[in-house]
């Protein structure tokens, strides 16, 4: 069998990109054939990704459409005679972006338009998650599945062992994910300097991510500059191992997005044995079962609270990390293989 | 130990404890509302006067400052191009603008005067 991925866009830090690189070595070992193409691809690819102008399939290959984001000759791609199967990974809603990002904006836009038209197109309709599978459903889809990301957290090195106070340092407070308003780092900073000022003077907080735009950058590095001047640190374009660090260093995981269709940090946290505080939005509750505190307090003093509660009660910290470990099992790459080979099979009967 | 099904519980109660005793202060809410996030009539006459970010314009490879010092050098070469393209869009977009301000406010009196007329007791009377 042949199958060739086709993706929106693909970069050398990009979840999904990594992901379609991980399905590729999976289709290897089953014997499947293919490529995989993207319609941008970033440098620093090394060729794994190929561009959709050199897309030329034979009309009995499987085409793997992973959709994040408005796509050019989509219509001209599902009008093509070949099985289809779609993965959907979500897309946010283009209004976090309208302000600070408007060329995100307007993929998120055309990526949420375009979507109705990729369900009706396809033979499977798969998402990441049941969040992401129900507004497959929502649309009309009746063949879906849920195949959830291939986390390749072992790229980030080996946990610590488990000790009652957590990492040396003062409490660090850590949080991973592109720099963009609907993640809100700005109700993190907010959080954080509610943390520091009345139970932590010496407290870090670090922010790991790549900003949606330099504006939007200066407008948090000035948040927290007011708000809790020389406390946070904002990184991006971390390697592997200094990411490992950064979870590693970390005595809380702090997730306070409005959106998420999956959460791939969440999972990080779990396997460098980080406690995880979140907001139940979008899939995270799925994701984390009850692994992670999940919080829809508005009063920050609640959250700044919940910090301290988890940097300070050894015991706590260790039944949350016992529960993250168990939680990875359900993210294993075998199980996610099984799911994913399962898809492309029920795509091609 | 806390059980995690009860920590909140505990943040909560905690909280009101230090708010009690003089810390937090008022009660300062999460903005989370994504309903504020609604375009208005105003973001789009703001967004109307094109003003590209000139820190967009880089190079994200290692090492990519040669390559982000050439870029700025040719956006810079293509100024007055750039000028001509960004006053014929603002153009077209003020006007654009200003037309939807103005059907805005016709509908508006449109339907105040449709709204203080007295309703017809028998819509479907033939004369």
């Amino acid at each position: 069998m042949r199958i060739h991925q086709l993706l929106s866009g693909a970069g050398p830090h990009d979840a999904i990109t990594s992901e379609a690189v991980s399905f590729r070595s999976r289709f290897h070992q089953w014997g499947w054939e293919g490529k995989d193409y993207a319609v941008h691809v970033a440098p620093g690819l090394n060729g794994h990704i190929r561009t959709l102008k050199r897309f030329k399939p034979q009309p009995k290959d499987v085409l793997l459409i992973h959709h994040s984001a408005g796509a050019p000759r989509l219509r001209e791609l599902l009008a093509l005679p070949n099985r289809k199967l779609l993965l959907y990974h979500n897309v946010t809603p283009a209004h976090w972006f309208w302000e600070h990002a408007p060329n995100v904006a307007v993929q998120c836009a055309v990526g949420r338009e375009q979507l109705p038209g990729l369900v009706r197109g396809v033979e499977v309709a798969a998402a990441d998650s049941a969040f992401n599978a129900a507004e497959l459903e929502a649309l009309g889809a009746t063949r879906t599945a849920v195949i959830p990301l291939l986390v390749d957290y072992g790229r980030l090195g080996t946990p610590p062992p488990a000790s009652a106070s957590g990492a040396p340092g003062p409490p660090t407070i850590l949080f991973v994910g592109r720099l963009s308003p609907h993640k809100h780092q700005d109700e993190i900073i907010r959080t954080f300097s509610y943390y520091r000022r009345f139970r932590a003077p010496d407290a870090r907080l670090i922010l790991v991510g790549d900003p949606i735009s330099s504006r939007y950058l200066e407008l948090l590095r000035q948040l927290a500059e007011t708000l809790a001047p020389g406390a946070v640190s904002i990184e991006s374009g971390l390697s592997n191992a200094e990411l490992g660090e950064r979870y590693r260093a970390a005595h809380v995981f702090l997730c306070l997005s409005a959106h998420e269709g999956f959460c791939i940090p969440v999972i990080e946290a779990f396997s460098q044995g980080l406690p995880v505080i979140a907001r139940p939005a979008g899939a995270i509750p799925e994701t984390t079962g009850d692994a992670a505190l999940l919080v829809d307090d508005t009063d920050l003093a609640v959250l700044a609270e919940l910090i301290h509660l988890a940097v300070t009660d050894a015991e706590l910290r260790a039944e949350l990390r016992r529960r993250g470990e168990a939680r990875l099992g359900d993210y294993a790459p075998d199980v996610v293989a099984d799911r994913l080979r399962e898809a492309v099979e029920a795509a091609i009967s | 130990m806390t059980d995690p099904g009860n920590a909140i519980e505990q943040a909560r109660a905690a909280a009101a404890t230090m708010r009690a005793q003089g810390a937090y202060g008022e009660v300062q809410p999460a903005q989370r509302g994504e309903d504020t996030l609604a375009t208005t009539l105003e973001d789009l006459f703001e967004w109307a006067m094109i003003d590209p970010d000139l820190r967009e314009v880089r190079s994200t490879r290692k090492l990519g400052a040669p390559v982000t010092l050439l870029k700025l050098g040719l956006v810079r070469l293509l100024q007055q191009y750039h000028a001509e393209l960004i006053s014929q869009q603002t153009r077209f977009n003020v006007h654009v603008l200003g037309h939807v301000r103005r059907l805005e406010t016709r509908v508006e009196e449109l339907e105040r005067i449709a709204g203080s007329r007295e309703p017809d007791p028998d819509p479907d009377r033939v004369e």
